[in-house]
């Protein structure tokens, strides 16, 4: 327990103290590592632990992106209340969508996803007098009680002060009721059901909660830009949040953690091969899918196993 | 509108619908036979565009030889996907089956942009050509040769699973895998060669497309319109898809020329969306049952 609380005693000094270390890419590139794990902590509950795909995990951060800086722009509100409603807003339309699609399961959700995540892009497209369309959108630096955060540090820590939050959030509701009611239903409706769990509602409480999350990173996202375009809320952006979660882990909030900070870093990794970026990205969610189905996380729980038993024989 | 816009209208609406026709087709078939739906498809269709692209400027033959060996080579590359990809995972849960394949998509795509960039390239057929004039009508030849193609496809694949044996194994595994293999047919067999059918009907698609278009990687987006018009069609049936491709071209070309861009460009979306939430077993499709 002293070693456990050693590590993350140590972590978090190393993520306070991180900025001083790093340049301004890096600086950013950890923004995006936060930033990325918020939406992949709240995919990960809707897709690993209630089992439900999703195709338009981005347009959710879409919405919250959005309404976020719509207000701020046009309605001159200030950054903190406009990334709630945003958030608010993101879990509403969440939960519209959830409501309707809580009858359905596999593939014909894939499908209802994807038809959402194509509307909501062709929306964006079709009124630019509103959402600036295809050639996109600046978004102002954000604003917190009249101070205005310019500096890198203030956004860091900002991200991650919301990151770890959102972390604790998620661990919360895994081990509460509703958590072990969404693994419930990933593992067996029927069971699920016979033990007097309400599918419909428990389906509709998970796409709620990751479509806030989403919302949230996608507020998040768009002050840490500073510029959007509906492309940046495609497929590919879906797909690749699922990749952090299939790689780091299906249904583990560590696992997502490691799928976003691992992924958003790869690009560093690749420097020079950027063109590779997207088979690489296809490469290894593919791999995964068909070497490493528990993620890394189940590599590593399967590696401790190991090691526990073997100190227990010897 | 007169008659002859309408007609012209009609024509071209149908000419975009057989394109989605073919490619829903190709997502239907291997989906009955093996229970997987390839969202790789799109990129298969955006693959065999390329294929004929390649061999036409590197070999020198007529384009209907081009056209027979970029199928062939598509069906060989289906095989290949299937084998290598599908196969191991055929049993695994719908979540790893819908994301591999738009992993493989994913992946296709990119070696395409890696080694054709983003350019789009003109590709010709013998038969593009102005309008022709059949009476006080004016038709793109292009849009009577795709129509004759989805026609002519039709009936050939009518007349496979009709009438020969191994037509109507892949519909037998279709109806039951369990019992056909009691029967003594080759699963496995089948899954590939349905997957081989698919990858050549996506290639087809993909050929007749680029002289209208021209080739890019984009090509492949293609396959949301025609997961579209299968679930029109009700998923399951191949009559449904072509009738759910066609419903949907023509629908999308009358929209687009008397509502604007922007309801052309929502109305499939909004098809999809109500169709699966409200009868996600299509205009045409029976009613869906689940085993417990």
């Amino acid at each position: 327990m002293a070693a456990k609380a050693l590590v993350l005693f140590g972590l978090a000094g190393a993520l306070c103290a991180a900025p001083l270390a790093l340049g301004s890419y890096q600086l950013y590139l950890a923004q995006l590592m936060m930033i990325n794990t918020i939406a992949a902590i709240g995919l990960n509950l809707l897709t690993g632990n209630c089992g439900q795909i999703s195709l338009c995990h981005s347009s959710f951060m879409a919405i919250g992106a959005y309404t976020g800086a719509l207000l701020v722009l046009r309605a001159g509100l200030s950054f903190v209340p406009a990334l709630a409603i945003g958030t608010l807003a993101a879990a509403l339309l969440g939960a519209c969508l959830g409501y309707p699609a809580r009858r359905l399961s596999g593939l014909y959700l894939a499908l209802v996803t994807l038809g959402f995540l194509q509307l909501v892009q062709i929306l964006i497209e079709e009124f630019p007098e509103l959402t600036g369309g295809v050639r996109g959108l600046s978004v102002p630096k954000p604003q917190i009680l009249g101070y205005t955060i310019r500096s890198d540090f203030g956004l860091y820590y900002l991200l991650l002060g919301v990151a770890v939050l959102a972390l604790l959030l998620a661990r919360n509701l895994q081990r509460s009721r509703f958590g072990r009611a969404f693994n419930a239903v990933r593992q067996s409706t029927f069971a699920a059901q016979a033990l007097g769990i309400p599918l419909g509602r428990t389906k509709l409480l998970a796409f709620t909660v990751a479509a806030g999350f989403a919302g949230l990173a996608g507020g998040l996202m768009a002050v840490t830009v500073g510029f959007m375009d509906p492309t940046e809320f495609g497929i590919s952006t879906s797909l690749r949040q699922i990749t952090f979660i299939v790689v780091g882990g299906l249904g583990s909030v560590i696992g997502s953690v490691l799928g976003a900070v691992l992924l958003t870093g790869l690009p560093e990794f690749l420097r020079g091969t950027q063109e590779y970026a997207d088979l690489v990205y296809g490469v290894i969610l593919l791999g995964s899918l068909l070497f490493m189905p528990r993620g890394l996380k189940g590599l590593f729980d399967d590696i401790w196993d190991l090691r526990a038993r073997r100190t227990v024989t010897s | 509108m007169t008659w002859q816009i309408a007609f012209q209208l009609a024509i071209a609406g149908l000419s975009v619908g057989s394109i989605y026709a073919l490619v829903a087709l190709a997502l239907v078939i291997p989906f009955k036979a093996s229970g997987v739906l390839n969202f790789a498809q799109g990129e298969m269709v955006t693959l065999g565009a390329y294929i004929g692209l390649a061999l036409s400027t590197s070999l020198t033959l007529p384009f209907l030889a081009v056209a027979a060996l970029t199928v062939v080579i598509a069906a060989a590359f289906g095989v290949l996907i299937e084998r290598l990809f599908i196969r191991p995972i055929v049993a695994a849960p719908e979540f790893t089956l819908v994301i591999a394949t738009f992993a493989i998509g994913l992946i296709i795509k990119a070696v395409i942009r890696l080694h054709w960039q983003d350019n789009t390239f003109p590709f010709d057929a013998p038969y593009t050509g102005p309008a022709l004039a059949i009476g006080p009508l004016r038709v793109n030849p292009s849009y009577l040769v795709i129509i004759a193609s989805l026609a002519a496809l039709v009936a050939m694949l009518v007349a496979f699973f009709r009438t020969t044996r191994f037509g109507k194994a892949m519909r037998a595994v279709a109806i039951d895998p369990r019992a056909a293999r009691l029967m003594g047919i080759r699963v496995e067999t089948i899954f590939m060669s349905a997957w081989a059918l698919a990858a050549a009907i996506g290639a087809i698609a993909g050929l007749l497309l680029a002289p209208l278009i021209g080739i890019n990687p984009e090509i492949g987006q293609l396959i949301i319109k025609a997961l579209v018009a299968a679930v029109i069609g009700g998923f399951t049936s191949l009559g449904g898809a072509v009738a759910g491709g066609l419903l949907l071209g023509v629908l999308e070309t009358f929209c687009g020329a008397f509502l604007g861009s922007t309801l052309k460009n929502i109305v499939p979306f909004g098809i999809l969306i109500l169709l699966l939430l409200f009868k996600p077993q299509g205009l045409f499709g029976g009613s869906i049952q689940q085993r417990v």
